[in-house]
């Protein structure tokens, strides 16, 4: 928001000279005294005279007036025009849609100075032309801007869930869809009034746009050139009166694209410190593959640091199937990435050590981190269409992800990614191999991105949500796909989840996790059979299973910039007493990990 | 295939709906077409040279058949002649084209060369010196209009520092190294706000691309940083990059008017300015159609290089 | 009970036209009836239709075919008046807790958008309605000055709720509205439905691809596949004994904590077809364990095997 006002002032304080041009008590613009033509600054007048003898600071005050009304006055009247077509076309569809945005293609045809010269010869030069044809230039603009936000807005639920309602059509025109895509058009007015004023000024410096004597900024760079040998100055004043509205203008276009866009929100920049010493945690276990002890990580956000995850330890032993069960915010995908050594550049692990193969994932060289990425230790994400480059061929992503970490020629890749996409159970792969992600289903694209994973024997497996976007049929086909290969392979699994269902399916061990931290860790028939931990228990009741009502919790995750000082599930737990008010650790209770002191006395199992 | 067929129907209903509107332009206008080329100043003109006029233009023969005249002429590029010297109309153009076109696409060059490694690099490096100074450099370089940009260039390297004469032009085939030279500043001046625009949306561009999954993806796989930024951003982000200099390069086949009149460069706005002021209809009207059809065009080659590029855009 | 939505010979086809390719058909074929009170379950998995099927019953989307009578009235066949009448007593509530809200209005005037549009209570007496709808959510009165995007997901969706009962219908289609939320803030949303549907005396639409989650909440499912209907009866019925091999192979495929609920798995191979391009005959040959080259012949039409309990296959009763 800030960006918005230093052009903004600057905007508003030309369009406000140029407003009150007639109150400055300056000199004539128009009136001639060749006696002191080209003068220099005098009294009366601090930037000297032209090639007729007028006044040069008039010349520019009356000129800002005389641009600004031309490409005020065209803008709006194209913003008018422009939008009421797009929202008509947008909305009614058929054929009103069809002349409306299609007229608008053939008229895109005409490059824009030529437009204006064919309406220049047929009427004439002159301001009322000028503001005609630039109104005629970006009709278009708005009339596609609104038309396309329109048929955005259209698919929108609360666009629906008014017309469900029964709302008259010019009412959800003016009060739901008007109101959202209010912010796009007036980005289009702003960069429409930016740009007619470049216009403007370059016709009126052909001499085809405001009519000599009537003052114009274009006009004055035109005068300027011929005298430019003698008066290099009087060329300088209207080019620099011209270039900063300009900028300003674009500027403020620029400022006001993001405010109505909330993707380009800046975000924090990377910090790479603390790089500290692995703390006093256990030893890792001798027969996992990757164990990971206390890792916490933070995020820097402009209202201060949080801690999305805390504290958090799993392992996985070969062979094994880890489920990280949790809702979301509970910091299950952040704790994945950061394994795999691809946070985002604004979080960062703080603490905590994730042993693989003897080193420490989180204190790895980022080239020595990427020869184990895609080898060693692979990754299935949520969203196969997204994950995949739509761009490539999907054997060609396969076979790049094996090239990547063993020298085989482009050919043998090739074979190789055939022989995975067969292995996933892709019918007729050679063909499906040149197809693009996009000619695939969302069962086959997971089942590409199986292939890449397991292109070079991982060691380990971390599937994110790998059957979330999926029908139950299909994710039933994945899930047999993922057993099979693990036990094809014998690779250790971690697989990321909020469907218990899917956990108790396929998971040996079950870690849980609430709010950015493990509550409870076991096998999944003592977790699933006997809940030591209250959410555990409240989650698992919440599942619909039998015929009875599954139980919802009350309350909501706490935010973590929220947090509660104590248990982080006690605000919601139905057995929180004073005890819960102090930090929990994660402590063995009936041989089990779990977080909460009260564990025994309650004795959730029984 | 289907769909490339298509793409070119449209762009040929397009060609007959310009060709149509110019055609018409000059009857929608309220008023006898030939009393309004001649009038000046609210001067009536001479009834004897309007009437010679409506017979030169046709315009004494009903609509229809003027109409279907005109269409029929432009196969054989039969464009008329001007009204000031009775020259063909497509003979000038076809004389005077080639140098505009000469000038937009050196313009181009400089964008492609200049604008995407630095728009690429300024976003790798978001925020940091070289994105701030890119960035703060392209703002300025889109505010200055390119006739101002144009002029201070002569003022600059013609009148002060005389390094170079301030306008001209020389055939290539007769002085290569005169031609060049000549070429260099409306060059400069044309290419200032391609490069930047394409700076710009290079910098968008890679920076979306950076944020995507398939990046993380690569990522993932292990591959090189090098092969992740050419294969995997740099590609992806060149189908925006192109559709926007193909659009700015289509606007300029008319925004060449000020730099040519600028630097004496003797393109396409040499004919076309003489004949709005001399109100040379046939003339205008044939440039203007055919400079639009060549943007018709240009627009279906890179929708067809967008295909290319995109496999997703050939389904649609 | 008397039925208060009937729908017959439902279908509905979008795009296609010159140049293009085929339609691709959402919808074909289907009858169904929504008694008052009723809770009906609509269960299929993407590109089933049942989506489409929510929006034709409620007259947001008009058919290509066939009929909706909403109280013996005919829906398509409306005037304007009547329509506008019709869409108090019949309404909505959305999957996505965050595209349903305008982002730029508070919430308090959002859910009383059906009454000011319909004129029906003097402004002053708004206040208290709305102050009744909210608490009738489980949300604090007071929080209708706020905006959509303060509220989390499970609360946005208790918004829309109350926007939808507004107007007070006897009828809500209820399209997937708990798929988007976490499964302890499901629970929550399920027990309100359940809650409302049995003070509000309303029928109810449920589409789902969650079978348990419907077994939960409705009395009657209708199994969808490809646009057509492949079973329907009492939920008890189909989810004890599912006489379509679609429906078994659906619960075979649905995750279970209790290893005791599980059921041998029914692997169906492939991926639904192309609903622009659907298989002749019965559209689940093509991946149904038990087809036959007579399943190809023609579309086999919906048969009882117990009661009110009916099934579209040709080898029900051999499989059952």
């Amino acid at each position: 928001m800030r960006r918005l006002w230093l052009p903004g002032g600057l905007v508003l304080l030309v369009v406000l000279v140029a407003l009150a041009a007639p109150l400055l008590g300056l000199p004539d613009p128009i009136r001639q005294d060749v006696a002191r033509r080209l003068a220099g600054p005098m009294p009366g007048s601090p930037l000297g005279r032209d090639e007729f003898g007028r006044d040069v600071l008039s010349r520019l005050v009356w000129g800002a007036r005389a641009s600004l009304t031309v490409a005020f006055a065209s803008a709006a009247i194209a913003c008018v025009v422009g939008t009421l077509l797009g929202l008509l076309g947008g909305w009614f569809r058929g054929l009103g849609e069809f002349f409306a945005v299609r007229s608008m293609d053939v008229l895109l045809c005409f490059p824009p100075v030529l437009l204006a010269l064919l309406v220049v010869t047929l009427l004439g030069p002159g301001s009322g032309t000028l503001i005609l044809v630039l109104a005629a230039l970006y009709l278009p603009g708005f009339v596609r801007v609104t038309w396309a936000e329109v048929l955005s807005a259209r698919s929108h639920d609360y666009v629906e869930a008014v017309r469900a309602l029964g709302a008259p059509t010019h009412r959800i025109l003016l009060r739901t869809v008007l109101p959202n895509i209010a912010g796009p058009v007036l980005v289009q007015l702003s960069l429409a009034v930016a740009s007619a004023v470049v216009l403007e000024s370059g016709l009126s410096f052909l001499g085809l746009g405001v009519v000599p004597p009537e003052p114009s900024w274009g006009l004055m760079i035109r005068g300027a050139r011929g005298t430019m040998a003698q008066a290099p100055l009087l060329l300088l004043w209207p080019c620099l009166a011209l270039s900063l509205t300009i900028l300003a203008m674009n500027l403020l276009c620029d400022a006001l694209r993001d405010a109505a866009d909330p993707r380009t929100a800046p975000a924090a920049p990377p910090r790479w410190v603390d790089r500290l010493l692995p703390g006093l945690l256990p030893p890792p276990r001798a027969d996992a593959v990757l164990s990971m002890q206390g890792l916490t990580i933070e995020i820097v956000t402009p209202r201060g640091t949080i801690r999305p995850v805390e504290d958090v330890s799993l392992s996985v032993r070969a062979g094994e199937t880890l489920a990280v069960v949790g809702e979301s915010g509970s910091g299950k995908s952040l704790t994945a990435l950061a394994a795999m050594g691809l946070l985002p550049p604004a979080a960062r692990p703080v603490a905590g050590a994730a042993w693989f193969q003897g080193r420490d994932l989180l204190r790895l060289e980022e080239a020595e981190h990427r020869r184990l990425r895609g080898s060693a230790i692979a990754m299935v994400f949520q969203d196969p269409m997204s994950s995949l480059n739509p761009v490539h061929r999907i054997g060609d992503q396969v076979a790049e992800a094996i090239r990547a970490h063993q020298p085989l020629s482009a050919r043998a890749a090739r074979a190789r990614a055939v022989d995975l996409l067969r292995r996933t159970g892709i019918a007729d792969p050679d063909r499906r191999a040149r197809a693009f992600p996009h000619e695939l289903s969302g069962g086959m694209r997971q089942r590409v991105m199986i292939a890449m994973a397991i292109a070079n024997r991982p060691a380990l497996l971390i599937a994110d949500e790998p059957t979330t976007a999926l029908d139950v049929t299909v994710q039933a086909q994945i899930l047999d796909l993922l057993a099979g290969l693990q036990r094809e392979t014998g690779m250790a699994l971690v697989f990321i989840t909020h469907n218990l269902g899917v956990v108790a399916e396929i998971a040996d061990r079950v870690t849980v996790l609430y709010a950015g931290q493990v509550v409870e860790e076991g096998t999944v028939a003592e977790v699933f059979g006997a809940p030591l931990h209250p959410y555990t228990a409240a989650l698992l009741a919440a599942v619909p299973e039998g015929d009875g009502m599954a139980a919802g919790i009350p309350g909501t995750v706490p935010p973590p910039q929220d947090l509660p000082p104590g248990c982080r599930f006690a605000p919601r737990c139905p057995h929180a007493a004073p005890a819960c008010d102090a930090p929990q650790l994660l402590a063995e209770r009936a041989g089990r990990a779990v977080r909460c002191t009260r564990a025994d006395e309650l004795a959730l199992a029984a | 295939m289907i769909w490339a067929a298509q793409r070119l129907a449209v762009s040929l209903l397009l060609v007959w709906c310009v060709a149509s509107i110019v055609f018409l332009a000059i009857h929608l206008v309220p008023g006898d077409p030939a009393e309004l080329l001649l009038s000046s100043g609210g001067v009536a003109p001479d009834p004897a040279a309007v009437a010679e006029l409506r017979e030169r233009l046709g315009l004494d023969r009903p609509l229809l058949d003027q109409y279907v005249a005109f269409l029929a002429g432009l196969p054989r590029g039969d464009l008329g002649a001007s009204l000031v010297d009775d020259y063909p109309v497509l003979d000038e153009i076809l004389l005077r084209l080639p140098r505009t076109l000469e000038l937009i696409g050196a313009g181009a060059l400089l964008a492609v060369l200049i604008g995407i490694p630095a728009g690429t690099r300024a976003a790798l490096h978001r925020g940091g010196a070289f994105d701030r100074f890119a960035s703060a450099l392209a703002a300025l370089l889109l505010a200055v209009p390119v006739f101002v940009v144009g002029t201070l260039l002569v003022l600059v390297f013609a009148q002060m520092l005389r390094w170079m004469p301030a306008g001209g032009y020389v055939p290539l085939a007769q002085d290569p190294g005169r031609h060049l030279l000549l070429l260099s500043l409306p060059a400069l001046a044309i290419g200032k706000g391609l490069v930047a625009v394409v700076f710009r949306m290079t910098r968008t561009a890679v920076l979306d691309m950076l944020a995507r999954d398939h990046v993380r993806t690569a990522r993932a796989k292990g591959l090189p940083p090098g092969r992740i930024l050419r294969r995997h951003v740099v590609r992806n982000a060149l189908t925006p990059v192109l559709t926007v200099l193909a659009l700015q390069m289509g606007s300029l086949l008319g925004g060449t008017v000020l730099v040519e009149y600028v630097f004496n460069w003797p393109g396409l706005s040499t004919p076309l300015l003489r004949a709005v002021e001399a109100r040379d209809y046939p003339m205008v009207v044939g440039i203007v159609l055919v400079i639009s059809a060549l943007f018709v065009l240009l627009n279906l080659v890179m929708d067809l290089i967008y295909a290319l590029l995109d496999p997703r855009v050939r389904r649609a | 009970m008397t039925a208060l939505v009937q729908a017959q010979g439902l279908a509905r086809s979008f795009g296609g036209g010159w140049l293009h390719r085929p339609p691709v058909q959402a919808l074909r074929g289907v009858d169904l009836t929504v008694a008052r009170g009723e809770a009906l379950g609509v269960v299929g998995e993407s590109g089933s239709g049942k989506s489409t099927l929510g929006r034709l019953l409620l007259g947001l989307l008009p058919p290509s075919a066939g009929t909706v009578r909403f109280d013996g009235q005919d829906v398509g066949a409306a005037s304007r008046a009547e329509w506008r009448r019709l869409r108090q007593r019949m309404q909505i509530v959305f999957q996505d807790p965050f595209g349903s809200l305008d982002p730029r209005r508070r919430v308090g005037p959002q859910i009383l958008d059906g009454i000011a549009i319909h004129g029906l209570m003097p402004p002053a007496e708004r206040g208290d309605r709305l102050a009744a709808l909210l608490a009738q959510v489980g949300l604090d009165p007071a929080h209708a000055v706020r905006f959509p995007h303060e509220f989390s997901g499970g609360q946005r969706q208790r918004i829309g709720i109350a926007r939808a009962l507004a107007t007070g219908p006897e009828f809500l289609v209820a399209d997937e509205p708990v798929s988007a939320l976490d499964v302890s803030i499901q629970a929550q949303v399920m027990a309100l439905l359940a809650d409302l549907r049995r003070q509000l005396g309303l029928a109810l639409l449920f589409i789902s691809h969650d079978l348990p989650v419907v077994r939960q909440l409705c009395d009657r499912v209708v199994v969808l596949y490809l646009g057509r209907v492949m079973e329907e009866g009492p939920a008890e019925a189909v989810f004890r004994a599912p006489a379509h091999p679609y429906t078994r192979a659906l619960l075979s495929a649905t995750p279970r904590l209790d290893p005791r609920r599980r059921l041998p798995r029914i692997p169906l191979p492939g991926e639904p077809p192309s609903p622009a391009n659907p298989p002749s005959g019965c559209v689940f040959r093509t991946r149904c364990p038990q087809a036959a080259a007579d399943c190809a012949a023609a579309v086999p039409a919906l048969q009882p095997v117990g009661a009110a309990h009916r099934v579209a296959c040709l080898r029900a009763a051999e499989a059952a």
